[in-house]
C-alpha cells in the first residue's frame, strides 16, 4: 500500500507498483529454499550432490532477477509493434516444432516437450503461452472494432488452436489446456461476442472427451483421481503420495526441511508436485499463507490490469495474470487431488528455468504496465 | 469472482486433506515409510513328563541383504562368498537382482560367522536370529512330537497341535527408510521384542517310551511286520505315557523329498488309522454283559452261566464260527472267564444278540466308539460304526468279537482302562502342562472324566478274569512272574477291497498290571506279521517285555508272594 500513495504523490515515469517485483522474487527465492528440501535427498542419491536441483534453480533465479528489471524498465509499449507481435507468435511456435526434430528434441517420461542444445534445455511451451498473449494482446486492441464480427477473432483463434495443436501433439494435456483457457479468457476480455465464444467454447467443450477416448491413458488417469487407491502401485500412486505428504503436514506441518514423502515416495516432488512437499513440512497454515501471497500477486496482477491506459496494456497485464493464475489454480488443484493428474508446475515455486525466467520476466512486464499507467481510478471502459 | 471462487475451493480442499482428512492418510502412509526386520522368537521346547527334551533349538542366523543399500556391491558379494563359502557369482547375481528388495543370502548360519560378518560393518547387510529345530532324541517318539517346516511352522504331531504356544510372537526392527529401502538419515528405530514360545510338556515318560520303541523293533525284526505300534495309558488319568509306531525316522532328517515315504513314516497309527479290533474287544462285550447282569438285566449272562459247547451258532441263516475247531473237549462247557481265557467267539455271539442291539449301541458309544476321544493330536480317526438302523442279528452277533467294527488304537485302549479302572473314561492326553522359561504355567491338563462306563464291581470282575487269562489263558507270553498281569490277545483278518485278504493279520494284545489295582496299560498291534501272527504269539509278548521293563524302571515291587 505504501507504493501505493507513493506512486500518487510522486507519479514519476518508471513508478510502477514494487510489490509485483517484491513478492514475485519472494516467491521465487521461497522456490530455492523448497526445492532445496524437496530435492536434496533423491539429488544426493542420484547425482551424488544434494545441492544438484538448487544449483540450477539459482541461475534461474538470478537469471529471472536479471530479466524481470529488464522487462521492468522496458516500455511494454514497445511490444505492440507490429513486427514484435509476429516475432513473438512464430518464434515460439517455431521452436515447439523444433522439438520433434531429431537431436534437438529431448523426451522424458514418455513426451517430447524439450529442446536440447549443449547443456542448457529449454521448454517451448512456456515461451509460446506469453508470445500469444503478446499478440493477442496486441492484435485485439488494434482491431477492437473487428472483434465483434467472427471473421475479425479468427486470427487469434487460429493462432491459438496452432500453438494448442503443437503443444497437444508433443503431448501435453494440461498445457494445452492452459492455452486453451488462457486463449478462452483473452478473446472474452478483447470484447469478442457471447454468441461466438459458445461456438468456439461448446466444441471445445465437447474436444475433451473425445481426446481422453483418443488417448486411452487420460482416461485412468481421470479414473485414478476419483479414486487413486484402486490402483496404488499404478496411475493412482502419484496422487496417493501427494495425499500422504498433505495429510503428514496436518495443521502447522512437520517443519522445514522434514518432509518424510521427500524420500524418493513422491515422484516430481521437486517440480509438479512441490506444493505437495510445502503442505508437508509447512502444514495447511503454511499452504494458506503461500496461497495468500499468490492471491495478492494475482490482485495486483487485475488491479494493474484496471488501471492500464489503453486497451493493449489492459489485456496484456490480464494475459500476465491469467497465465499465472491458471497454472497456479490448476497446479493446487491437482496436488490436493481435486482434478485429475496432469504435468503442470507450479509457477515462480517448482523447479525449471524456462519457466521460472519467463514467469519472472512477465511479473517484469506486468510492473511495466503498472508503471505506465497515470490514472489511478480503474478504466471501466476495458472491464464491462 | 471465478479467481475468488477458485481460492476458496483450494483453500477448503487443502484443509480436508490436510486438516480432516490428516490421521487417515497418515495411518496409511506409516506402512511405506517403514521397513522392518523380524526378530524371531524362540519356539518352545517339547520335554517329556520328566524334563527330558525331546525338542530344542539351535542358534543360528540368517544373513540378507537390501542390495538398494549397499554402496559397492562386487566387494560386498565377495566378502559375503568368501565368509560363507558360497559361490561369488551366486551372490553376486541375488545382490544385482532389482526385482526384490530384501533377498536372502544364506540361512542357517553359525554365530561365528556371523559375528566376523557384523565386524566388517557391510552396509545392506543384516542378521536376524532364528531357530533351527533340533530334536536330540533323533527317532524317538517321532510320529508324536512331528516336526516343523523349514519357516519353523509346525507340520505334524505336537509341533502342530501346539503350535499357538510353541511359535511364540515375532518382534520386529522398524527402520524408517525411502522409497526403496535405504536407511534414512536420522532413522529412528523401533524395537519390538519377540515373545518367546512356550514349552510343552508331554505325558510321555521317556524311559517307558524306550523300552515300547525296543520292543516293538524286536518284534519288527522277529515278524517283519508293515508295522507295529504300541500305546502306554495310565489306566487312572488317561495320560500317555508311551506311544510308538515302528518303523520310525529321525526327526532331524524328515524325509522331505518322498511324498509317500513321508506319509508311511510320520503316520500315528494309533490315533490316525482304524483296524478291526478282534478279540481284543470281547473284552468290552465280557465288561458289558456283567454290568447288565449285575444291574439286573436278566437276558444277561451271569459270570456262572455255562454257555453251550457248539463251535457254530446260526444267526440269520449265516453261521458264526470258532477260529478253534472245539475236538477233544476243547472250548466246552465254559464260563464267562473261561471263555475269555480260550477266546471262544460262539460265546460273545451269544451275549451281543441276548443284550440287543440297543443296549449294545448305548454301551458302545458309553465306551467311545464312533466318535474322538478328544486326545489333544490333530487327524484323530472316529472309527468305523454300523449305523444302528442298518445293523442285521449276524452283524451284531461279530460285533461280540470284534469283527464288523473298526476303532482306533486309543479308543480301544481307553475303552479297555476304563472297563478295569472302576468304570471312569477320561479324556486321553498327550500333554501335561504348558508352561514358560521363567516358570510361569499357562496351562495344566488334569484328568477330564467324561462318563461312566462300567461300575466298580464290574470293573473288579472283570480284571480278575483278565487276569486268568494271563495266567492260565491265551495272553500267556505277557506273563511276569510275581506280578499280576491282565490282559486279552487278539488276532483279525485284514480286509482288502470288502473282502478277507489271505494270510494278512493283525496281531495284537490288550494288557495291564498290576492286576489288583491296575496303573499301566498297554496296547500293542502288530499289522500283517510274516510266519506266526496270533496275537497271542507275537503280540503278547512284546507287551510282556514292554511291563518288565517298567517294572525294573519304577522299580515296582512283586505283588504275588509264591
Amino acid at each position: 500500500m505504501a507504493s501505493l500513495t507513493k506512486r500518487r504523490t510522486k507519479r514519476s515515469k518508471f513508478q510502477g507498483d514494487v510489490w509485483i517485483l517484491i513478492l514475485t522474487t519472494i516467491l521465487a527465492g521461497f522456490g530455492v529454499v523448497a526445492i532445496y528440501s524437496a530435492s536434496r535427498y533423491v539429488a544426493e542419491t542420484q547425482y551424488g550432490d544434494k545441492w544438484y536441483f538448487v544449483k540450477k534453480q539459482l541461475v534461474g533465479f538470478f537469471g529471472g532477477i536479471v530479466a524481470m528489471l529488464l522487462c521492468a524498465r522496458f516500455d511494454c509499449v514497445k511490444l505492440k509493434g507490429k513486427k514484435f507481435r509476429w516475432v513473438a507468435l512464430i518464434v515460439p511456435m517455431i521452436l515447439l516444432a523444433l522439438v520433434f526434430v531429431p537431436g534437438l528434441g529431448k523426451t522424458n517420461y514418455g513426451a517430447t516437450r524439450w529442446i536440447g542444445i549443449g547443456g542448457v534445455t529449454l521448454q517451448p511451451s512456456e515461451l509460446a503461452k506469453y508470445g500469444f498473449v503478446i499478440f493477442a494482446s496486441a492484435y485485439m486492441s488494434e482491431n477492437m472494432g473487428e472483434m465483434r464480427t467472427f471473421k475479425g477473432v479468427l486470427p487469434v483463434l487460429l493462432s491459438g488452436a496452432g500453438i494448442c495443436l503443437l503443444i497437444i501433439i508433443e503431448p501435453n494435456m494440461s498445457v494445452t489446456m492452459c492455452v486453451g483457457l488462457l486463449m478462452l479468457a483473452m478473446l472474452f476480455l478483447g470484447g469478442m461476442k457471447i454468441k461466438h465464444f459458445m461456438v468456439i467454447f461448446i466444441p471445445a467443450m465437447l474436444a475433451v472427451p473425445i481426446m481422453i477416448i483418443a488417448e486411452p491413458y487420460r482416461l485412468s488417469r481421470l479414473s485414478a483421481f476419483l479414486d487413486p487407491w484402486e490402483s496404488p502401485k499404478g496411475e493412482g500412486y502419484q496422487l496417493i503420495q501427494s495425499l500422504y505428504a498433505l495429510g503428514n503436514g496436518g495443521w502447522f506441518g512437520t517443519g522445514l526441511f522434514h518432509s518424510r514423502q521427500k524420500y524418493r515416495f513422491l515422484p516430481f516432488a521437486e517440480s509438479d508436485f512441490i506444493l505437495s512437499i510445502i503442505g508437508e513440512e509447512l502444514g495447511f497454515v503454511g499452504i494458506a499463507c503461500l496461497f495468500a501471497v499468490c492471491g495478492v500477486l494475482i490482485y495486483k496482477g487485475i488491479k494493474t490490469a484496471a488501471h492500464a491506459d489503453d486497451f493493449f496494456s489492459f489485456l496484456l497485464a490480464s494475459g500476465i495474470t491469467l497465465v499465472y493464475g491458471i497454472q497456479t489454480v490448476i497446479n493446487a488443484l491437482v496436488v490436493s487431488g481435486s482434478i485429475s493428474p496432469t504435468g503442470l508446475p507450479l509457477p515462480l515455486i517448482s523447479s525449471g528455468n524456462t519457466s521460472l525466467i519467463i514467469t519472472m520476466a512477465s511479473m517484469g512486464v506486468l510492473y511495466s504496465v503498472s508503471a505506465k499507467s497515470k490514472s489511478t481510478k480503474p478504466d471501466r471502459k476495458f472491464i464491462q | 469472482m471465478a479467481v475468488t471462487f477458485l481460492f476458496c475451493f483450494l483453500f477448503f480442499r487443502f484443509f480436508y486433506v490436510q486438516v480432516v482428512w490428516s490421521e487417515e492418510l497418515g495411518y496409511r502412509a506409516l506402512d511405506q515409510w517403514t521397513r522392518e526386520i523380524p526378530i524371531i522368537p524362540k519356539r518352545g521346547k517339547i520335554t517329556d513328563r520328566n524334563g527330558v527334551v525331546l525338542a530344542d533349538n539351535s542358534t543360528a542366523y540368517t544373513v540378507f541383504a537390501r542390495s538398494n543399500a549397499i554402496r559397492d556391491k562386487e566387494s560386498t558379494a565377495a566378502l559375503l562368498a568368501q565368509t560363507l563359502q558360497l559361490d561369488f557369482e551366486t551372490v553376486y547375481n541375488r545382490l544385482t537382482k532389482r526385482k526384490a528388495s530384501e533377498v536372502t543370502i544364506a540361512k542357517r548360519v553359525e554365530k561365528g560367522k556371523v559375528e566376523s560378518l557384523s565386524e566388517l560393518l557391510l552396509d545392506g547387510v543384516y542378521y536376524s536370529r532364528d531357530n533351527v529345530r533340533y530334536y536330540p532324541k533323533g527317532d524317538a517318539l517321532c510320529q508324536v512330537v512331528g516336526f516343523t517346516s523349514t519357516d519353523n511352522v509346525g507340520t505334524t504331531g505336537i509341533e502342530k497341535y501346539y503350535d499357538a504356544y510353541l511359535s511364540g510372537e515375532k518382534g520386529e526392527l522398524l527402520y524408517e527408510t525411502d522409497l526403496v529401502g535405504i536407511e534414512i538419515e536420522n532413522s529412528v528405530a523401533a524395537y519390538l521384542p519377540a515373545e518367546d514360545g512356550y514349552n510343552v510338556e508331554l505325558t510321555i515318560d521317556y524311559g517307558i517310551q524306550e523300552l515300547a520303541e525296543s520292543a516293538l523293533e524286536r518284534v519288527y525284526a522277529e515278524s517283519s511286520p508293515k508295522s507295529a505300534s504300541c500305546i502306554v495309558l495310565d489306566v487312572n488319568t488317561f495320560e500317555v505315557l508311551a506311544l510308538a509306531n515302528y518303523p520310525s525316522y529321525d526327526l532331524n532328517e524328515v524325509p522331505r523329498n518322498d511324498a509317500e515315504l513321508l506319509n508311511t513314516l510320520t503316520r500315528n497309527h494309533l490315533v490316525c488309522d482304524i483296524y478291526e479290533p478282534g478279540s481284543t474287544f470281547k473284552v468290552l462285550t465280557a465288561a458289558i454283559d456283567i454290568e447288565e447282569h449285575l444291574r439286573g438285566n436278566n437276558r444277561a449272562f451271569s459270570p456262572n452261566y455255562i454257555f453251550p459247547s457248539s463251535r457254530t451258532r446260526a444267526v440269520d441263516g449265516t453261521t458264526v464260527k470258532c477260529w478253534s475247531n472245539h475236538a477233544n473237549g476243547k472250548h466246552s462247557n465254559q464260563t464267562l472267564a473261561e471263555a475269555l481265557n480260550n477266546s471262544c467267539n460262539p460265546c460273545f455271539t451269544d451275549i451281543a444278540l441276548a443284550i440287543g442291539s440297543e443296549t449294545f449301541y448305548e454301551y458302545l458309544s458309553t465306551f467311545g466308539f464312533g466318535k474322538k476321544t478328544g486326545i489333544d493330536y490333530s487327524g484323530e480317526a472316529y472309527g468305523l460304526l454300523l449305523p444302528q438302523t442298518a445293523l442285521r442279528a449276524c452283524d451284531l452277533a461279530r460285533i461280540g468279537f470284534g469283527q464288523t467294527i473298526a476303532v482306533s488304537g486309543i479308543q480301544l485302549a481307553s475303552a479297555v482302562a476304563s472297563a478295569i479302572n472302576g468304570g471312569y473314561y477320561y479324556t486321553p492326553r498327550l500333554v501335561k502342562r504348558i508352561y514358560a522359561d521363567d516358570g510361569y504355567v499357562l496351562q495344566k491338563n488334569e484328568p477330564i472324566l467324561k462318563n461312566r462306563t462300567v461300575s466298580e464291581k464290574t470293573s473288579n470282575i472283570l480284571t480278575k478274569m483278565l487276569e486268568g487269562v494271563v495266567t492260565v489263558g491265551s495272553g500267556k507270553k505277557a506273563y511276569i512272574e510275581g506280578f499280576r498281569v491282565l490282559g486279552k490277545t487278539g488276532t483279525s483278518q485284514k480286509y482288502l477291497d470288502g473282502k478277507i485278504a489271505a494270510g494278512k493279520y493283525v496281531s495284537s494284545f490288550v494288557g495291564a498290571f498290576p492286576a489288583d489295582s491296575p496303573k499301566y496299560l498297554a496296547l500293542v498291534t502288530v499289522d500283517e506279521p510274516q510266519g506266526a501272527y496270533y496275537g497271542s504269539v507275537v503280540a503278547a509278548p512284546c507287551a510282556g517285555e514292554i511291563f518288565q521293563g517298567i517294572i525294573s524302571l519304577k522299580n515296582i515291587q512283586p505283588s504275588v508272594l509264591e
